[in-house]
C-alpha cells in the first residue's frame, strides 16, 4: 500500500503546476539584514557578519547633501555616533554615490570630511557600485538602518521626525534612531520600526 | 465724475508701478527666481483674490509637489495677512514624474505658479492691501539645495463697482496653473490591501475614462510605491489599479488620496476602504490592528486547534483511513508507531510550509490569492483525482504493485514504510487544503498579513494540529491499545476504503467540471478509465508491460493536453434565491438600508457545500430571509476572483467559507460561524 502511495504521489506531483519563484527580497523589518562586504577609507574590508553579536547602525551619507549637512552642522549626527559607539554599537557610514556623481569622494577626502565634522563612526564604507544601497533599498541621504546583534533588521527609515533641511528643527524632532537604539538596549521591540526617510536621493 | 475717474486712474497707475517695481526684481536664490504675485491687479472686498508663489527654475532644476515622492520636500508658503483674512491651501497643479535613478519624485520645472485663494473680507477698508509671505523649498537637479524667500505684495483696493481686472503679467502663468488643476472625481474609489499590494478600484462610469495612458500620483505618502507604475486591471466592476505597497507602509490609512493625470486633465480620487468598511462598519478591518485581530501567538494557538479540527473534515477522511490502517499493522510496535508518527508529522508540516511558501511568494508578486488557491488550478484538481483513483484501484484489489513498478516505487517506499509515512503526511496536506475549518480562517487571515517568518510559523502550527492525532498514537499508550488488532478483516477493510476514495474522486471530478467544462471533465474521466486499464494490463506482466506503460502515460498526459480553458459563465444557480455577489451590489443594497446576507463559497470547499446543504438551503432559512427582506448575495471563489479575495481579507480571512450578515443601517456586520446550522442562521436573522 505504501508503495502504491509513493508511485501515485510521484505521478501527482509531476502533474501539479510548478510554483512560481519568489521575488527578490528587499531588506525587511524582522528579517535578516542583507549581508555585505565593503571596504573602508583605510582599505580594510568589513563584512556585516564581522559584527555579529553587536548592534549595527547604517547611515547613508553624501557630504554635499543639505540634509546630511543639517545633521552634521547641527552636531546631531556626531553626538548620536559618539553616544552609540560608547554603548558598544557599531556605526557604519555608507557612501553609495557612484563615480562622477555628487557625493563621490576618495578615501582621503572622506577621512577629511568626517574629521572636519568630528564624526565618530566606527567605519566609513564605500558602496560605489550601489549594490548594498540597492539591497537595503536606501533612498535618501541620510537614510538610517539598525541591525540587532542577531543580524535582524530592526529599523529602516528617517533619522528624525521632521523632514526639513533646517538645523533649528533638530531640537523639536523625535530622534527615531536614538529611540530605537534605546528600546533595543532594553530588550523591547522598536516602537516605530519603519518610517519614511527624507533627504536627497542617493546618487546611484 | 471725471475727477473721480482721473483719480482712480492715477491711483491705479501709481499702484501698478509699485507692483511693477516689485515684480521687476524677483528674488534670486540658488537656481530659482521666485516672487509673490496676484492674478488680479486689484483686491476687491467681498471677492476672492488669487495669490501665487511664482517660480522660475533654471533649466533641469525642479521643486516639489505636495507629495515629493522618494526624496525631496514639498514647497511651503506662509502668508501673513491683515486681521480678518484667511488663506486657503496651495492649489497644487498636476506635477511631473521626476525619475532619479531607481527613485521617483513628483514636482515641477520651468516657469509656474502655485496658486492660493484668499477671500478679501467684504468689510475690508483701506486703499492698499499689503501681504507679506515667506516660502521655503528644496530645489534639485541631481544635487539638491534648500531655499527660502520673503516677499511683500502691495495691491490697490478697488471698490465693488469696479470688477477686479486680471494683471496681464501673470495671466498666462495663472491660466496654466488653473488649467492643470485636478478635478475631484465624482465618486470615491475603494482601496484594499494584500500583504504586498494595494488595489485601487476606480468608481464605475468615469468620464473621461482613465486607462493605462494616465499617470498615477499618490497624494497620501507611505502607502504605494512611488517608483513603480500601476498595473491596470479590468475587473467585473470596471478598472482597478494594482501597485506594490510603499517600502514604508506601516498601516492602512484612514483615507487615501491619489491623482490620475493625462495632459492637463487630472482626476483627484479619495479612496475609501472596500465596501465592508463603508459607513457604519468597523474601520481599519483591512489591517490587523492591535485589538481587532489576534496576535501571532494567539493565531498560532488558533491554527493548532484549527488543524486538529481539520481531522474531522470530510476531505481528510481518506487519508486518516490510510494512516489508521498503517497504524494498526504497527500497533504492537511502539517504537515504529512513534517513528512513523514523527515522519507523518514532518510530512504534513513541511508540505504545509511548501504550499504556504508558494502562496506567500505568489502574493508577493502581486497575485490576489488566498488559502486553497492550489485548488483554483484545474491541473492540481485533475492531479488529485488521478492520485485518489490510483489509490482506490489499489485498495479495491484491482492490482498489486510488482516487478518494475515496485522498483519505481522503491524510491519513495523503501525502508519499512518510513518514506511512505512521510509522504502520507504530504498527502494529508494536499487533501486538507480545500477545507477551512473553524478557527483556521482567522489564523490564516492573520498569517497572510504578517511578515513571512511569522506567517510560516502559523502554517506550521496548522500542520502540527492536523498531524497531532496520529502523532499521539505513538506516545499515548492507551490510544494505540485502543486500536483494533490486525487480522484477516483488514483486507476486507482495505477494500471498503476504496469507496470513500472513489467518492472523493467523484467530488474532484465535479470541481474540475465546474472549473473547466463538461468536455474537459469527460477527458479526465476517460483518463481514469485508461489508468484502470493500464494498471490491469500491467498486472498481466511479461510483454504486456510495455503497452501497459504506454496506456498509463497516455492517460496521464490526456487531461493535461486539454488546456482547461476556464468556463466563463457563472456557476449554475442553486435552489436558494440568491444574487451573485459583487462589491457594487453589496454597496448599493447597504446604501438602500437593506439587510444583506453574504455567502462566500467555492465548489471545492466541502465545508461550504455542507453548510449550504444543511442550513442555507433549508426552507425555514429561505422563509426567514424573505420575511425580513434580506438580500442574499453569494460569491463564488471556485475560480480566482480578486474582488472576493479582497473582501475575505477585509474580514481578516484568506479562504472560504465566510458568512457575513449586515443587519441594516447603522449596525456593524456580523460574521457567522464557519459551521452553520439552521438554528444558528435563524438566530442571527432574528436579531435584525
Amino acid at each position: 500500500m505504501y508503495k502504491t502511495l509513493g508511485v501515485a504521489l510521484a505521478l501527482t506531483l509531476a502533474a501539479s503546476p510548478a510554483a512560481s519563484p519568489a521575488l527578490a527580497a528587499d531588506a525587511k523589518i524582522g528579517e535578516p539584514a542583507p549581508a555585505f562586504t565593503l571596504t573602508d577609507t583605510a582599505g580594510v574590508t568589513h563584512n556585516l557578519s564581522d559584527f555579529a553579536g553587536k548592534t549595527v547602525v547604517l547611515e547613508w551619507t553624501n557630504h554635499d547633501c543639505p540634509f546630511v549637512k543639517k545633521h552634521y552642522n547641527g552636531e546631531n549626527m556626531q553626538r548620536q555616533q559618539a553616544e552609540a559607539t560608547a554603548d558598544g554599537v557599531v556605526w557604519l557610514v555608507v557612501n553609495s554615490s557612484a563615480e562622477g556623481k555628487q557625493g563621490h569622494v576618495s578615501p582621503a577626502q572622506a577621512d577629511q570630511i568626517q574629521a572636519e565634522w568630528k564624526a565618530q563612526q566606527t567605519a566609513y564604507l564605500f558602496d560605489t557600485d550601489g549594490t548594498v544601497g540597492t539591497a537595503y533599498g536606501a533612498k535618501t541621504t541620510p537614510h538610517m538602518y539598525i541591525i540587532d546583534p542577531a543580524g535582524v533588521l530592526r529599523y529602516n527609515g528617517a533619522i528624525d521626525s521632521i523632514p526639513s533641511a533646517n538645523v533649528a528643527d533638530i531640537e523639536k524632532a523625535e530622534q527615531y534612531v536614538e529611540i530605537a537604539l534605546a528600546e533595543l538596549a532594553e530588550g523591547k521591540p522598536v516602537s516605530r520600526p519603519l518610517t519614511q526617510p527624507y533627504g536627497c536621493s542617493v546618487k546611484y | 465724475m471725471r475727477l473721480r475717474s482721473l483719480l482712480l486712474v492715477l491711483l491705479l497707475t501709481t499702484a501698478s508701478s509699485h507692483a511693477a517695481a516689485a515684480a521687476e526684481a524677483p528674488l534670486r536664490t540658488d537656481h530659482l527666481y521666485s516672487r509673490l504675485v496676484a492674478q488680479q491687479a486689484t483686491a476687491v472686498p467681498g471677492e476672492i483674490l488669487r495669490l501665487g508663489l511664482w517660480l522660475q527654475h533654471d533649466p533641469e532644476w525642479h521643486t516639489y509637489w505636495r507629495n515629493p515622492g522618494d526624496s525631496g520636500l514639498p514647497t511651503r508658503v506662509n502668508l501673513e495677512l491683515p486681521p480678518g483674512f484667511s488663506a486657503g491651501a496651495i492649489a497644487w497643479p498636476i506635477p511631473e514624474r521626476l525619475p532619479a535613478g531607481p527613485l521617483v519624485n513628483f514636482g515641477y520645472g520651468g516657469t509656474m505658479v502655485l496658486p492660493i485663494e484668499v477671500p478679501v473680507p467684504a468689510d475690508f477698508a483701506g486703499d492698499e492691501l499689503v501681504i507679506e509671505a515667506t516660502a521655503d523649498w528644496l530645489i534639485c537637479r541631481v544635487e539638491c539645495l534648500p531655499g527660502e524667500g520673503s516677499y511683500t505684495l502691495r495691491l490697490p483696493v478697488a471698490t465693488e463697482a469696479d470688477a477686479a481686472e486680471n494683471d496681464p503679467r501673470w495671466g498666462e502663468v495663472f491660466a496654466a496653473a488653473l488649467r492643470r488643476q485636478p478635478q475631484a472625481a465624482a465618486s470615491a474609489a475603494t482601496v484594499s490591501f494584500t500583504a504586498e499590494t494595494v488595489e485601487l478600484q476606480l468608481p464605475a462610469g468615469l468620464n473621461p475614462a482613465p486607462d493605462a495612458a494616465w499617470t498615477y500620483f499618490p497624494v497620501t505618502p507611505q502607502v504605494t510605491s512611488n517608483a513603480i507604475e500601476p498595473r491596470w486591471l479590468e475587473t467585473g466592476d470596471g478598472t482597478a489599479l494594482v501597485l506594490p505597497k510603499s517600502d514604508y507602509f506601516t498601516a492602512a490609512p484612514q483615507r487615501f488620496e491619489f491623482l490620475l493625470a493625462r495632459g492637463d486633465t487630472g482626476l483627484l480620487f479619495s479612496a475609501v476602504p472596500r465596501a465592508d468598511a463603508a459607513p457604519g462598519a468597523a474601520q481599519g478591518t483591512t489591517a490587523p490592528g492591535p485589538g481587532g485581530t489576534p496576535g501571532v501567538l494567539a493565531a498560532i494557538g488558533l491554527a493548532l486547534l484549527g488543524g486538529l479540527i481539520l481531522n474531522l473534515m470530510p476531505c481528510v477522511f481518506p487519508v486518516l483511513f490510510l494512516k489508521a490502517a498503517g497504524a494498526m499493522e504497527a500497533a504492537g510496535d511502539r517504537a515504529l508507531l512513534r517513528r512513523h508518527g514523527l515522519l507523518y508529522t514532518a510530512g504534513v508540516v513541511s508540505s504545509f510550509l511548501v504550499v504556504a511558501g508558494a502562496l506567500l511568494a505568489l502574493r508577493a508578486s502581486g497575485e490576489a490569492l488566498g488559502w486553497g488557491f492550489q485548488l483554483q488550478a484545474p491541473a492540481f484538481v485533475a492531479g488529485l483525482a488521478l492520485l485518489f483513483f490510483v489509490l482506490a484501484m489499489n485498495f479495491a484489489g484491482l492490482f498489486e504493485f510488482r516487478g518494475r513498478l515496485a522498483g519505481l516505487g522503491q524510491g519513495l517506499a523503501a525502508g519499512h514504510g518510513d518514506r511512505a509515512a512521510f509522504f502520507t503526511g504530504v498527502l494529508a496536506c494536499l487533501v486538507a487544503s480545500p477545507c477551512t475549518a473553524p478557527f483556521m480562517g482567522v489564523a490564516l487571515g492573520v498569517a497572510l498579513a504578517l511578515p513571512a517568518g511569522a506567517a510560516l510559523a502559523i502554517f506550521a502550527a496548522l500542520g502540527l494540529g492536523l498531524a497531532l492525532p496520529i502523532l499521539a498514537l505513538g506516545w499515548v499508550p492507551g490510544l494505540a491499545r485502543a486500536l483494533p488488532r490486525p487480522g484477516p478483516w483488514m483486507d476486507t477493510f482495505r477494500r471498503l476504503l476504496a469507496f470513500p476514495l472513489l467518492l472523493t474522486v467523484t467530488w474532484l471530478l465535479w470541481v474540475y467540471g465546474e472549473q473547466t467544462s463538461v468536455l474537459a471533465m469527460s477527458w479526465l474521466l476517460a483518463a481514469l478509465v485508461g489508468i484502470a486499464f493500464g494498471l490491469w494490463l500491467l498486472r498481466a506482466g511479461g510483454a504486456w508491460r510495455i503497452p501497459a506503460w504506454g496506456v498509463l502515460l497516455a492517460s496521464l498526459v490526456l487531461p493535461l493536453l486539454q488546456s482547461p480553458a476556464p468556463s466563463t459563465g457563472p456557476a449554475p444557480a442553486a435552489a436558494a434565491a440568491h444574487e451573485a455577489w459583487t462589491p457594487d451590489r453589496l454597496a448599493s443594497a447597504r446604501a438602500a438600508g437593506e439587510p444583506v446576507l453574504v455567502n462566500m463559497t467555492a465548489a471545492w470547499c466541502i465545508t461550504c457545500l455542507a453548510n449550504e446543504r444543511v442550513a442555507l438551503s433549508s426552507p425555514r432559512v429561505a422563509a426567514a430571509l424573505e420575511e425580513r427582506g434580506v438580500r442574499y448575495l453569494k460569491g463564488d471563489w471556485t475560480r480566482r476572483d480578486s474582488d472576493i479575495t479582497a473582501y475575505l481579507e477585509s474580514f481578516g480571512r484568506s479562504g472560504v467559507p465566510l458568512y457575513v450578515l449586515y443587519p441594516g443601517p447603522g449596525r456593524e456586520p456580523v460574521v457567522l460561524p464557519q459551521l452553520l446550522t439552521v438554528d444558528i442562521v435563524l438566530q442571527a436573522l432574528d436579531d435584525i
